[in-house]
């Protein structure tokens, strides 16, 4: 089965070539582009890891993972920051790892496959 | 709780992400907030010529120039700006903690919001050891509460809801936590009382049972008790824990544990001269290295 990735960022061009860069590497992907939707797919898919967006309209990065670290079936579920502001690397400081955009997509795949 | 926001900047990268929560908080809360900015220091006393802080270049001031330089800072926030409601900008002439003490005499804010030390444009104080000595002399003076954002990484929260207080059990952080309790109760977050137990004799030999060490967290443990649940009435959403280690350190790693958007801590070192206060007090540290928003109380405030 393949492993699913929840992609959440409120930008769809970003959201649309994580798609495909996951999808075309063997990974099902599924997304979000607000906090409160994010955290909804994530319970409902059970994702084996999410890539998080600092900035989203509802609420910032950190408080989603705030969340997300208290509910006991994804409190484990790896997080990738992608964002495009500077000290992006220290705001989710449970992430495992952290990328500014525009980032390099090898770089990212190998992240992927690490933590999957 | 916060209605009028005094946000002290150089406008440079600097203080990028103390406006990010600056303006973030007049927007949730509903604030106005002025941008004060001192734009120079006099050449000598009452002089017309002054040497720009960003430029470092003497310019004749006059109102033209002030007028520049308040648009300049008007486009520099432009961004921000364009979704708060209420703002102004000021700027002023003089040494900037003084003028930032004087602006806040007669503006009255709830808070002063400031971002670490510029030092040279564009250099972030984190990489510094010390926190900005204009830091250092308006928390000590301010007679409102000081909310300092260090590092970028404590800028992306959003609102608080989930505040730690770190206490030290001395007459500031008893005024410290008034205000910490009336800011967890009006904005119902939830509240994380924190002692730490400082242990740092460790590294001078001194070193002690591990019996005699929880003891004292024991001993921290009844006094947090006694000293503040009674304050609370009937408030439950509240923690209290004692950690020993290095005071500063626990604090930090408390909070990034808990997940804390804002430390609440009294402000008590006397010393203003950077050089002295270079080791630092602990609120300084914590303020350096927390990951989110830091608000400092002295004991004048509020009186």
């Amino acid at each position: 089965m393949k492993k699913k990735i929840l992609i959440i960022d409120d930008d769809p061009a970003v959201v649309d070539y994580l798609t495909t860069l996951f999808e075309d590497n063997g990974y099902a992907a599924c997304s979000a582009m607000t906090a409160q939707d994010g955290l909804k797919r994530a319970q409902k898919e059970r994702p084996d890891l999410i890539t998080l967006d600092l900035e989203l309209p509802d609420e910032w990065g950190p408080r989603f993972y705030r969340k997300l670290s208290s509910d006991k079936e994804l409190k484990n579920t790896p997080v990738i920051v992608i964002s495009g502001l500077s000290g992006n690397k220290y705001a989710v400081s449970k992430a495992v790892a952290s990328l500014s955009k525009p980032f390099d997509r090898d770089e990212l795949l190998k992240i992927v496959k690490e933590n999957v | 709780m916060f209605k009028k926001i005094l946000f002290a900047t150089s406008a440079t990268e600097a203080c990028d992400h103390a406006a990010r929560v600056a303006f973030d908080m007049a927007q949730r809360y509903n604030a106005h907030i002025d941008v004060f900015h001192v734009l120079g220091i006099p050449s000598r006393g009452y002089s017309q010529v002054v040497v720009d802080v960003k430029t470092g270049d003497e310019v004749a001031l006059d109102d033209n120039y002030r007028d520049l330089v308040k648009e300049e800072i008007r486009t520099y926030y432009d961004h921000q700006i364009a979704k708060t409601k209420n703002w102004s900008i000021d700027v002023a002439i003089g040494l900037p903690h003084r003028e930032i003490l004087r602006i806040a005499r007669l503006m009255k804010p709830d808070m002063i919001v400031m971002g670490g030390s510029t030092g040279a444009s564009g250099s972030y104080a984190h990489k510094k050891i010390v926190t900005g000595s204009t830091f250092q002399r308006v928390a000590k003076a301010a007679h409102c509460p000081v909310l300092v954002i260090n590092r970028p990484a404590g800028s992306f929260w959003g609102g608080f809801s989930n505040v730690v207080f770190g206490t030290d059990f001395s007459n500031a952080a008893d005024t410290a936590f008034e205000f910490a309790f009336k800011l967890v109760k009006e904005l119902n977050c939830d509240f994380h009382i924190f002692h730490a137990l400082d242990i740092t004799g460790f590294q001078m030999n001194n070193l002690h049972t591990q019996d005699y060490i929880e003891d004292q967290i024991q001993k921290a443990g009844r006094q947090l008790r006694f000293k503040y649940i009674s304050k609370m009435e009937n408030f439950k959403d509240y923690a209290m824990e004692v950690w020993e280690g290095i005071p500063f350190v626990e604090i930090v790693k408390y909070a990034r544990e808990k997940h804390a958007d804002l430390i609440v801590m009294a402000y008590n070192t006397k010393k203003t001269d950077e050089k002295d206060a270079s080791i630092g007090s602990v609120a300084e540290q914590v303020i350096l290295r927390a990951n989110c928003p830091v608000i400092s109380i002295n004991r004048s405030v509020g009186k």
